[in-house]
C-alpha cells in the first residue's frame, strides 16, 4: 500500500536520508531500526509531509503519489503519524485531543464508534476526558497521540519511538495496544529505540544505517542474526536476560 | 453609591478590553502576527462609525452590520498577500515576529496617515443613545450599557465558539501546537488567515462600539494596541478566558483609580497590574507554567 523509493532528503548540506527504498503490505507491521541520528524519524517526516523530500523522490500510497502534497492532505489520505515527543495538543483536554484527530473529512463518518473503541483500547484515557493533556504522565500523554492518531481513521500509522521515555511497565501496555490495533487490519511503520519489543510485535524490518538502506528481512529471521543481535539487541555475548 | 459608580463604567470599560484583546488573541495567538496596526484598526472603525451616523443617520449598531465584514476581508486580505508569505520565508518563530512587526508598524503609518488627511488632529465625538440612566443610584449613558451588551453578546459567542465548535477547537489548537495541527489534518495557513480575519473583525466591533461613547482622534490608536496586549500577555496569550477575565479586570482597577485618585493615574495603574501580575506568575493568570 506504501511504496518509497529514491527518497533523499538534505538539512542544509548534511545529508539526512539517501536514496531510501521501502515498501509496506496491507495489514503489516514494519520496523525500521537503525542507531540514534540514522534518519529514522526524517523518513517518517518526509512519508507525513512534515519534511519536503529532495527531487526525484518517489512516495506512492494506494498508487497515489503522495510525495507532494502538504502535511493536512496527507492525513485526508488516510497516513497519520504519531511524532517523536508525541506531539499532543498539552493545554487541551483529552476530549478535545481526541476530536481534533478526526478533524479530517475520511474521519467523520462512524467518530463515535471510533472513539469508544479507542477508549476501549486505552481504558485510562475514559477516566481523564477532562483533564488537560500536559498534566497527564508520558505514557497517558502517548495514548491520547496514538488515540488521536487513530481517531483520523487510518490505513497506515507511522509511530515514531512511541515508547521512548515510558516505564517498563507502560511501554509494555503501549505494544499490547499496538498488537491490538494490528488485529483490526490497520498497517504500521514503526521506528522504535526497544528493538526487542518492535521486533517482536513486526512482520518485517528494515535497517538503516546513516540514512542509508542496510539490509532487510522478515523479523523472525532478523532476530536470530547474529549481526542484527550484536548492533541492536545489545548481545555481545550470548548472556542471560535479566528477568 | 460608590461601589457601582467604579463597577459599571468598570465593566463596560472592560468590556471593550476584553473584546478587542480576544481579537489580538485571534491574530497574535492563532496567526502569530504581533498586529501593531491592531488599535489603528480600532479607530478607522470608529471614524467608519461617525461618518455613517453623522452622513448617513446610520445607527452605529447597523454600522456594525457593515463594519465587521469590511474589515474582515481587509485583514484577511492582508494576512493572505503581505503576512503569509513572510511567515512562510521566516526561518523560525522569532525572525517570524520581527518580520510581523515590521510590516505591521508600517500598515501602522499607512492608516494613520489617510486618517489624518480625511479627518484631521481633531477630536470627535458624537451623541447616540446619551440618555443618562439611573441605576442603584449610579448614573449611566444609555449608550454605555448597549455597548457592554453588545461586547458580552459577541464575546460570549465567539467564546462558545472558539470552546464548543470543533472548528473553533481546531483554531485553539493551531496555538498550541501548529506542527501538531497539521498532523490532524488542519490547513493551518487557511485557518490561520480565518482566525486573523475574525480578529480584524472583533477589533471593528470594538472601535464601533467605542466611539459611540469616547471621544477619539486619528492618532491615539497606539493606547488600544497598548491595552490589548497588556490584556492578552495579563491573561496568558493565546488563553481565551484569560483574555475576557484579564480585560473586565483591567477596565475595572483603571476607573476605580481614576475615580478615588487620579484620572492621570489611569495607565500607571494599567503597568502597575500587568507588571504585578507578571511578578507573581510570568505566564499570566491562565497561562500554564513553564514547561
Amino acid at each position: 500500500m506504501l511504496e518509497v523509493a529514491a527518497l533523499s532528503h538534505f538539512y542544509g548540506k548534511h545529508q539526512a536520508l539517501a536514496d531510501i527504498a521501502l515498501a509496506i503490505g496491507q495489514g503489516e507491521i514494519v520496523a525500521i531500526l537503525g542507531a540514534n541520528g540514522a534518519g529514522k524519524s526524517t523518513l517518517l517526516k518526509s512519508i507525513a509531509g512534515l519534511v519536503k523530500p529532495a527531487p526525484g523522490a518517489t512516495i506512492r500510497f494506494e498508487g497515489h503519489h503522495i510525495g507532494e502534497l502538504p502535511a493536512h492532505l496527507i492525513v485526508e489520505r488516510g497516513i497519520a503519524l504519531v511524532p517523536e515527543g508525541r506531539g499532543v495538543f498539552g493545554d487541551l483536554t483529552v476530549a478535545e485531543n481526541l476530536q481534533l484527530g478526526a478533524y479530517p473529512a475520511r474521519a467523520r463518518a462512524g467518530e463515535a464508534d471510533r472513539l469508544a473503541r479507542i477508549l476501549r483500547l486505552f481504558p485510562r484515557l475514559a477516566e481523564r476526558m477532562a483533564q488537560a493533556v500536559r498534566t497527564m504522565s508520558g505514557g497517558e500523554q502517548q495514548m491520547v497521540a496514538i488515540g488521536r492518531a487513530l481517531m483520523s481513521n487510518p490505513l497506515l500509522l507511522l509511530l515514531d519511538e512511541p515508547s521512548l521515555g515510558l516505564s517498563p511497565l507502560l511501554s509494555r501496555e503501549v505494544f499490547r495496544a499496538l498488537a491490538e490495533i494490528r488485529s483490526s487490519g490497520l498497517s504500521v511503520l514503526l521506528v522504535e529505540q526497544n528493538a526487542r519489543a518492535s521486533l517482536d510485535i513486526a512482520d518485517r524490518v528494515y535497517l538503516i544505517e546513516s540514512g542509508r538502506n542496510a539490509g532487510s528481512g522478515p523479523a523472525s529471521a532478523m532476530k536470530n542474526d547474529p549481526e542484527v543481535q550484536r548492533a541492536y539487541l545489545g548481545k555481545a555475548r550470548a548472556a542471560p536476560s535479566p528477568p | 453609591m460608590l461601589l457601582v459608580d467604579i463597577i459599571l463604567p468598570g465593566l463596560v470599560l472592560g468590556g471593550m478590553y476584553a473584546l478587542i484583546a480576544l481579537g489580538l488573541t485571534l491574530q497574535y495567538g492563532v496567526a502569530r502576527i504581533m498586529n501593531l496596526s491592531y488599535g489603528e484598526s480600532l479607530v478607522a472603525a470608529a471614524f467608519g462609525a461617525f461618518s455613517l451616523y453623522g452622513g448617513l443617520g446610520l445607527s452605529p449598531l447597523a454600522a456594525l452590520l457593515l463594519a465587521v465584514p469590511v474589515a474582515m476581508v481587509l485583514n484577511w486580505l492582508l494576512y493572505r498577500l503581505l503576512l503569509e508569505r513572510l511567515m512562510r520565508r521566516g526561518k523560525d518563530r522569532g525572525a517570524q515576529e520581527i518580520d510581523s512587526i515590521l510590516v505591521t508598524f508600517g500598515v501602522l503609518f499607512v492608516i494613520q496617515g489617510a486618517m489624518l488627511v480625511a479627518f484631521g488632529g481633531q477630536y470627535y465625538s458624537y451623541s447616540y443613545l446619551s440618555i443618562p440612566l439611573t441605576i442603584m443610584g449610579s448614573t449611566l449613558a444609555v449608550n454605555r450599557l448597549v455597548a457592554l451588551l453588545f461586547a458580552a453578546l459577541v464575546g460570549g459567542a465567539v467564546y462558545l465558539a472558539l470552546t464548543r465548535t470543533r472548528i473553533g477547537t481546531a483554531v485553539r489548537a493551531i496555538a498550541v501546537d501548529a506542527n501538531a495541527a497539521r498532523l490532524v489534518g488542519i490547513d493551518v495557513a487557511a485557518l490561520s488567515g480565518l482566525a486573523f480575519a475574525f480578529g480584524g473583525g472583533l477589533v471593528a466591533v470594538g472601535g464601533v462600539l467605542i466611539s459611540m461613547f469616547l471621544t477619539f482622534n486619528a492618532a491615539m490608536g497606539v493606547v488600544f494596541t497598548m491595552k490589548a496586549l497588556v490584556v492578552i500577555i495579563m491573561g496568558g496569550v493565546g488563553n481565551v478566558i484569560g483574555a475576557l477575565v484579564a480585560g473586565l479586570l483591567l477596565g475595572v482597577v483603571e476607573t476605580a483609580v481614576a475615580r478615588l485618585v487620579d484620572p492621570g493615574l489611569t495607565l500607571a495603574a494599567t503597568y502597575a497590574l500587568f507588571l504585578g501580575v507578571l511578578v507573581i506568575k510570568p505566564t499570566g493568570l491562565f497561562g500554564r507554567a513553564a514547561s
